[in-house]
């Protein structure tokens, strides 16, 4: 019986610390994000394209009261920056570095607007994770999905793509960069596009 | 059955962070990294050549401190002028200047990313990009910033430490560092 005893610790002992650290699981956890796993690069069809004037939208901002993207349309460049779902782990590598980035969009003329198809409160928590945010950022929870969907970029599981779609003062979308899902969009396109817009 | 669990358990929670710690300090050993245009990085590191690659062994330190960083981490972004401040005691000091040196690797992030970083908080210390992700697929679910020690064994660099999130006071930080190398310098 004893012998039992010793296979099962050996064995129970080997998948612990031998099988688990080889897939990763045992490796040091960023506690907070959950894990999605590598995901279908786009899953959406576009209903927009470069040269359309950009669907308008109204939608609650974390910071309280509505932002909609008449409140810009002659007066900034927008970058609107759709991702995916709060506490995953690219979603959180990518709005503190717009917001690290904060003079360099300002000297070029444009606002950042933040979307996801997560609710206020999660987003609140979520946003502050990452310090002050200069930017708006708003939930496209209810109707759910409703102003990814009318950009065409509301996935089959209802959250957004990671899509970014620059739109000039005159509120004509001028970039669409609808971006693997896996993977942050470079600074340097987004930095590009936007300089073309004021040359 | 019972106690043969709980063993294991123990066993596990004794040993993973050690496996962890050794597997991401044999990838960062293992590290080749472009050789920097900037001169005054080449000479910084004793780099005499002007083009290719460089292992961290090549580096003409005792002991070599890596930051792994993230442009996009909101910690990273705090922690800049501290670890400034660890490069600048370094520096100051005859005992550790030059024969211990400060990189970073921004991991995941692209060259215009590393040069955005870099300009943002005036870094002093040699930043090299991660623009293809080899060097962040490779540390599988590491924190940034994370801070390796390593110290030349011959001509290869051993990586005698690893410390996961910021520190507060760069001077202890240093301290400890060369403590754990078991090097008075």
């Amino acid at each position: 019986m004893k012998d039992n005893h010793l296979y099962v610790l050996m064995a129970v002992t080997f998948f612990m610390c031998v099988i688990l650290p080889a897939t990763g699981i045992a490796d040091v956890p960023r506690e907070e994000i959950y894990q999605v796993g590598v995901l279908k690069p786009v899953d959406s069809t576009l209903k927009v394209k470069v040269g359309d004037a950009a669907p308008e939208f109204t939608l609650r901002a974390v910071s309280g009261g509505t932002v909609s993207l008449k409140d810009y349309i002659g007066k900034k460049n927008i970058m609107i920056s759709f991702v995916p779902a709060a506490w995953t782990p690219v979603c959180s590598d990518q709005w503190p570095g717009y917001n690290l980035a904060r003079e360099e969009f300002e000297q070029l003329d444009t606002v950042v607007i933040g979307i996801s198809a997560d609710n206020i409160p999660t987003l609140y928590a979520w946003t502050h994770t990452m310090g002050t945010l200069w930017f708006p950022v708003l939930s496209d929870f209810w109707p759910h999905g409703k102003t990814a969907e009318a950009y065409g970029v509301l996935r089959t599981d209802g959250t957004a793509e990671r899509a970014i779609f620059i739109i000039d003062k005159k509120g004509i979308i001028r970039t669409i960069d609808v971006h693997d899902i896996n993977k942050r969009p470079p600074l340097e396109g987004i930095m590009g596009e936007l300089e073309k817009l004021n040359r | 059955m019972k106690k043969a669990l709980l063993s294991s358990t123990l066993i596990f929670l004794l040993v993973t962070p050690i496996f962890g710690a050794v597997h991401l300090g044999n990838v960062i050993e293992k590290v080749n990294l472009p050789i920097p245009a900037d001169p005054a990085d080449r000479s910084y590191l004793g780099l005499g050549q002007k083009a290719g690659q460089f292992s961290l062994g090549d580096i003409d330190a005792d002991i070599v401190i890596v930051e792994i960083f993230s442009m996009y981490c909101p910690h990273c972004q705090r922690h800049a002028p501290t670890a400034n401040k660890l490069f600048e005691i370094i520096e100051a000091d005859k005992k550790t200047r030059g024969r211990v040196k400060l990189i970073g690797i921004g991991v995941g992030n692209s060259a215009y990313e590393v040069k955005f970083f870099k300009k943002k908080y005036s870094i002093p210390f040699p930043l090299f990009d991660d623009g293809n992700s080899l060097i962040l697929n490779k540390l599988t679910g590491i924190k940034t910033p994370t801070y390796f020690g390593l110290k030349k064994t011959g001509k290869t660099m051993e990586a005698f430490s690893i410390d996961q999130g910021p520190y507060d006071d760069p001077g202890a930080f240093l301290e400890d560092i060369i403590r754990k190398s078991g090097d008075s310098l």
